[in-house]
């Protein structure tokens, strides 16, 4: 101990400058380039123009960002509702069962496509004309008309997510002591009731990592949306995400996506330092 | 503590020097070319361009395809400032080029055009397209006239011909709709923009330039004039749902809608599929709605292949470029895909295609730039968004064209 102590002392900022470097150059630098960026008119090729906060004056008067927030609040009480809540229900509803694991695959399989492969196989179905027409017999164009086509990516959503929040779900229950809950049978408590007062508040560290988790995600909801409607049609389907990279990569606007840009980052971190903070507060 | 600040030091530079490249500016002897394209689904044809070109001229072509275009076009105009740069690329004309022209990026082509022109590979008529400030740029990787691609088999089960005015193709989807044939196809997603062109520069062409040009506002009445004859044939049932995402040659082949507007590229869709031009479909121009305009108006486009000021090997992209435009390569490209040529030698195979070229060329036709290239990106974009809300919700239509009209005033005030 007594000789490591000085090399490792020597040696600190060398083993540390890897990783610092890697932080600095991918991640802090590029944030700082898209904050400078958010401030100027950029076309991604002519330099970028000073222009103040004219970028962050038209996030104000743009319908299309109302829209799209109207659609991210959407997701995220959504996410909330569906992947998570229904998570928890097949969590509780499988965990004391003899083969539950066995009940729990096939809400986990679909965990294993990527959001553009999820997407990719759900468009034909979801389209007008598509497979879930035919199915249902109904001429409904899934896609096309808000929040019709929000609330079926949700569904989407909810068919990948269900079996991870599960998992995370089972774990947490397996792992609460024993003994709060024998003690509450013996007292005669059971069903809802032993969940809501002993088996819940005994879950709440895991359930502020699942939520938690589940809240930034849906906040920053892209790849599903660009690839089943590409935030259309007329831009009724779009999130912040897809806004930002609509206005940056698409318009060209480098200046307004970047504005967008800042604003989701701002607005997901604003959440999960509220959440966090009633959690830890709580 | 010198130490630890010499091993901080080292591991910097080392990373520094990975994230740097070679950065050296001297240019390299290449025998084969990276060709980025946003055209994924052409792989297979450039593929044999490439095969091609290293037998003739010794020079190979190997494509990378983007299916993306936002994506493909990122990567480009990130290209211009990072040592991975294709050796050529395709790109658009109209706004687009002129971007990346004015901040010098872009291979000036003047030698190869004019050689071109005077061997007769090339026509005049096409260099204004690759024309900014009195100099070509890029060459044509291809050239398309749109029309109306229609499914033979359902036009003769409903003793249908090639209409030849207005009135007459309206007729004919009424005749479709009746039989319980949806007559025509569009969409709410990229290709949006059709019927708003066609119905425009079928209209009132010159109303159109100016809309460019931003000399006309999207609110004018011509423009709402045309908008409502567009919600006309939307209410009357004669398109298919916009929301559907079956690709249109499928559409096409299996006579989910009778009729789709496309440039003469949609042969290639046809080609794909095997379907035969003459039996299985057909291809007609578009009359004008308004019968008093002495000309047919046609949408013409034309993409550019492009080669960069910085390209690794200048003469080597630049030789490729020149080879492009023969009749000898262009033969090859325009049969492979059953489609036109930029080239007046090549021989088009497929009659109405080939009927449609010489028309074209011998000023038959009011040419019509594309709106995709005509207008500039961040107008078309609130467009192609404006356009895809109003096919699902055709009540939108005077919301949409002020919306549109916002982008535009915003754009105009600075690009005048």
């Amino acid at each position: 101990m007594r000789r490591s102590a000085p090399i490792l002392g020597r040696f600190r900022y060398g083993y540390v400058a890897p990783a610092a470097l890697l932080v600095a150059g991918l991640l802090y630098a590029p944030f700082v380039w898209t904050a400078y960026l958010s401030l100027t008119r950029y076309d991604g090729l002519a330099p970028p123009e000073w222009a103040g906060l004219a970028n962050f004056g038209k996030l104000f008067d743009d319908p299309a960002l109302l829209t799209s927030l109207r659609n991210t609040l959407l997701w995220v009480v959504g996410t909330m509702v569906l992947p998570v809540g229904l998570g928890l229900l097949v969590a509780v509803l499988s965990h004391d069962i003899k083969g539950g694991a066995w009940y729990r695959v096939p809400f986990m399989l679909p965990y294993a496509l990527s959001g553009a492969g999820l997407a990719l196989v759900w468009s034909p179905i979801l389209s007008h004309g598509g497979i879930a027409n035919a199915l249902l017999g109904v001429d409904t164009a899934f896609l096309q008309d808000a929040p019709v086509n929000t609330l079926a990516m949700l569904l989407v959503w909810t068919w990948q997510q269900l079996g991870v929040n599960t998992l995370l779900f089972v774990v947490g229950l397996q792992s609460i002591p024993k003994e709060p809950i024998e003690a509450a049978r013996l007292d005669g408590a059971s069903g809802w009731r032993l969940f809501r007062h002993i088996t819940w508040p005994l879950m709440r560290p895991l359930t502020a990592v699942v939520v938690g988790l589940a809240l930034v995600a849906s906040l920053k909801t892209f790849d599903i949306v660009w690839v089943m409607t590409q935030g259309g049609p007329g831009r009724n389907s779009e999130t912040l995400a897809v806004t930002m990279y609509k206005e940056t990569f698409v318009a060209s606007d480098y200046g307004y996506g970047s504005a967008v840009a800042v604003m989701l980052t701002v607005v997901t971190g604003l959440a999960s330092y509220l959440y966090l903070k009633r959690q830890v507060a709580s | 503590m010198i130490r630890s600040g010499m091993a901080t030091l080292g591991v910097a530079a080392l990373f520094l020097a990975a994230c740097g490249g070679t950065g050296g500016g001297t240019p390299q002897k290449k025998t084969e070319l990276t060709l980025y394209n946003d055209k994924g689904a052409w792989t297979k044809y450039f593929d044999e361009m490439g095969a091609l070109s290293k037998q003739k001229i010794g020079l190979g072509m190997k494509p990378t395809g983007y299916t993306d275009s936002a994506q493909y076009q990122a990567f480009i105009k990130a290209s211009f400032r990072t040592n991975v740069k294709p050796d050529l690329f395709t790109w658009q004309t109209g706004g687009m080029l002129e971007e990346v022209v004015k901040q010098k990026q872009v291979a000036d082509t003047t030698a190869i055009w004019q050689e071109a022109i005077k061997a007769g590979d090339l026509s005049q008529d096409l260099a204004p397209y690759y024309t900014i400030d009195g100099k070509q740029y890029c060459v044509p990787m291809n050239v398309a006239y749109w029309g109306m691609f229609y499914n033979k088999k359902l036009f003769d089960q409903h003793g249908l011909k090639p209409p030849r005015t207005w009135d007459e193709l309206v007729k004919a989807a009424a005749t479709l709709k009746k039989a319980g044939v949806t007559p025509f196809y569009h969409t709410s997603v990229l290709f949006s923009f059709v019927w708003f062109e066609q119905l425009m520069a079928g209209s009132d062409p010159d109303l159109y330039d100016r809309l460019s040009t931003g000399k006309a506002k999207y609110t004018d009445p011509g423009v709402v004039q045309v908008m409502e004859k567009w919600k006309e044939l939307i209410d009357a049932g004669y398109f298919v749902n916009p929301g559907d995402k079956t690709d249109p040659g499928d559409v096409m082949k299996n006579g989910k809608a009778a009729m789709i507007s496309f440039g003469t590229w949609f042969n290639t869709s046809m080609t794909q599929r095997n379907m035969k031009a003459g039996s299985d479909y057909g291809f007609f121009v578009i009359p004008n709605v308004n019968p008093a305009l002495p000309k047919t108006s046609v949408i013409f486009e034309s993409g550019p292949l492009c080669s960069l000021t910085k390209a690794a090997d200048p003469d080597a992209s630049t030789k490729y470029l020149k080879w492009w435009t023969t009749a000898e390569a262009q033969e090859k490209w325009a049969t492979s895909r059953g489609d036109v040529s930029a080239n007046p030698k090549v021989e088009i195979k497929d009659e109405a295609l080939g009927q449609i070229t010489k028309d074209a060329g011998s000023g038959k036709y009011r040419l019509v730039n594309r709106y995709f290239e005509a207008t500039p990106p961040p107008v078309l974009t609130a467009a192609l968004d404006g356009f895809g809300k109003f096919v699902t919700e055709p009540g939108t239509y005077k919301d949409v064209l002020a919306t549109i009209q916002k982008e535009a005033d915003e754009y105009w005030s600075t690009h005048q």
